[in-house]
């Protein structure tokens, strides 16, 4: 055999156990997650049916819903994105558009960076101490702020990456033809980046859609309706939670029907998202 | 060298038509290092003025001081003056947008704005006109005919503006540049991405506009600049090292540099 052949073999050979090692890895994290989903569909799907949707979550020992827990979760999600993605999208354009040279964005991309990785349970504990210690009680208000304290990393960060995508040539061609800077944001900037905006808001949404610690602090929960703001609120991932650690069999059920609807609901919006994102690469 | 120059290059001006506009002693650095050397030349109105050169030549920096785009970015300076209409564009108290109103860019990639055909017209003209539906119509046919661009796009105005071709979107460019009325059209290699039908198609449409406009067309292809200019700067490593009417840039040139360039002996 030649130099160049059996070098060729044992490249092959190479390249062959690389490969092995990456599929199995693969394998190794799919298989985790279709576990997982498998389990969450055979045990959620199993308590799907009309009275979850339409009954409160019941005390021990009855059947019931998780009616309120699933409103709860809508109301703080939607305070939370409303309050948290202003401020991320602002800042994010400061950071891409007018700060993009100077040191604050350096400083604040790094906060930023932490704030990301943050333990939410800790920004549960640090609105426990700024809302609910000062008025004294639970409440969904304060749910909503630790939610929004959750959105706002997830969204500066997506919103200043896509805005650094869109190339300067077209902020250039803005500005060339006399547009004020802010134009040139809001019609040129904004509107390039826009399918990546939304898809950084919809990640927000699904990050807290599922979150529980900070909620655990500030809105508790609720075993009946309230759709009082200033007043402990139920939410999924709590009633989950508790639901979950209960002897009660039908809580256990709840808890994993409640589950199935969280991941189904946060896959929805992932894959919107993906399809938003994808339709941008196919321009 | 400039120095030595610039009395034959206000003559050689002088002799086509009014300057629009006057460069003086310009100095342009990128923090530190200096990219333009003491430029001083005069640019005819209603004519194409072409920047030839070798890549890093300056000839674009030249081209971004006019509507100082470059101020966009840090670090960058200019020293110096450039008179447009005797006004000096470089003077702190200059309003920005209004000068680049009246100084339009294309750029090397074409760049047509996240919208449809007719918003990317419409775009530029409402930022300072308030004008009706069908006056606002009338200036986008008159611009994508001006741009000749109407008769490919008049049934898809509402299409995206990035549906188009590469050649088509740099027409649109054109045409966009060319709505907000302005007297000058900075031209930064704007067929050098194109393939060479819709480079033609746009060198057709320099010497069309520049009735009307006075044109200023950075390239690096030099049968382009022969082709469309009237006359020709041969910069070379942030100096102007001649400027003259483009058939003496390319048949005698004065200096021995241009002449090395244009026989491609260099660059």
């Amino acid at each position: 055999m030649s130099t160049a052949a059996s070098l060729h073999q044992s490249r092959k050979r190479k390249n062959g156990v690389m490969m092995t090692l990456c599929v199995v890895a693969a394998g190794i994290g799919l298989a985790w997650l279709a576990l997982i989903l498998g389990a969450l569909l055979y045990k959620g799907l199993a308590g799907v049916s009309l009275s979850v949707f339409t009954e409160m979550t019941p005390p021990p020992g009855d059947a019931g819903g998780l009616l309120n827990a699933i409103y709860g979760s809508i109301v703080m999600t939607i305070i939370g994105i409303i309050v948290g993605t202003p401020i991320g999208v602002l800042a994010g354009t400061y950071m891409a558009e007018y700060g993009r040279f100077s040191k604050l964005t350096t400083v604040v991309r790094f906060i930023n960076d932490i704030l990301l990785s943050a333990p939410s349970i800790i920004i549960g504990l640090f609105v426990y101490e700024l809302m609910v210690r000062p008025m004294g009680h639970f409440s969904a208000i304060a749910g909503a702020v630790a939610l929004a304290i959750l959105v706002i990393p997830v969204v500066v960060r997506t919103t200043e990456d896509m805005l650094n995508l869109v190339p300067n040539a077209l902020r250039e061609a803005g500005t060339a033809i006399g547009a004020p800077r802010w134009v040139v944001i809001r019609s040129v900037a904004y509107r390039a980046a826009l399918s990546g905006i939304v898809t950084g808001i919809l990640l927000a949404i699904a990050r807290i859609s599922g979150e529980t610690a900070p909620l655990l602090f500030t809105a508790l929960n609720n075993q009946f309706w309230s759709s009082n703001l200033n007043a402990p609120m139920a939410s999924l991932p709590v009633t989950i939670f508790q639901f979950a650690l209960s002897p009660y069999e039908e809580w256990q059920q709840l808890a994993w029907t409640g589950a199935l609807i969280i991941t189904l609901t946060v896959l929805a919006l992932s894959i919107f998202a993906r399809s938003l994102t994808g339709r941008r690469e196919d321009k | 060298m400039s120095q030595m120059l610039s009395p034959d290059m206000t003559i050689a001006a002088e002799a086509v038509a009014k300057a629009k506009i006057e460069v003086k002693n310009l100095n342009f650095y990128y923090g530190q290092s200096k990219a333009l050397k003491d430029i001083t030349l005069s640019l005819p109105e209603r004519s194409v003025t072409a920047f030839i050169g070798p890549s890093g030549c300056g000839k674009s920096t030249l081209l971004r001081v006019f509507n100082r785009i470059y101020e966009l970015y840090p670090k960058q300076t200019a020293e110096g003056q450039v008179l447009l209409d005797g006004q000096n564009v470089l003077d702190r108290s200059q309003d920005l947008n209004l000068l680049r109103t009246k100084i339009g860019m294309v750029f090397q990639k074409p760049t047509p704005f996240p919208m449809s055909i007719y918003e990317n017209i419409a775009f530029g003209v409402r930022l300072y006109e308030k004008i009706s539906k069908a006056e606002m119509d009338g200036r986008v046919e008159q611009a994508l005919k001006r741009a000749a661009l109407w008769t490919e796009v008049k049934d898809k105005l509402n299409a995206s503006g990035l549906s188009l071709s590469g050649g088509q979107q740099q027409r649109l460019c054109i045409a966009r540049t060319v709505a907000v009325k302005p007297e000058v059209i900075l031209l930064d290699e704007p067929a050098s991405a194109l393939d060479p039908l819709s480079t033609a198609k746009i060198e057709e449409l320099i010497d069309e506009l520049q009735a009307d406009y006075t044109i200023v067309i950075v390239t690096h292809n030099m049968q382009q600049a022969a082709r469309v200019s009237k006359q020709t700067a041969f910069m070379y490593l942030g100096e102007l090292v001649e400027f003259d009417k483009t058939e003496k840039i390319f048949t005698s040139p004065r200096e021995k540099r241009t002449q090395d360039y244009i026989t491609g002996r260099f660059g």
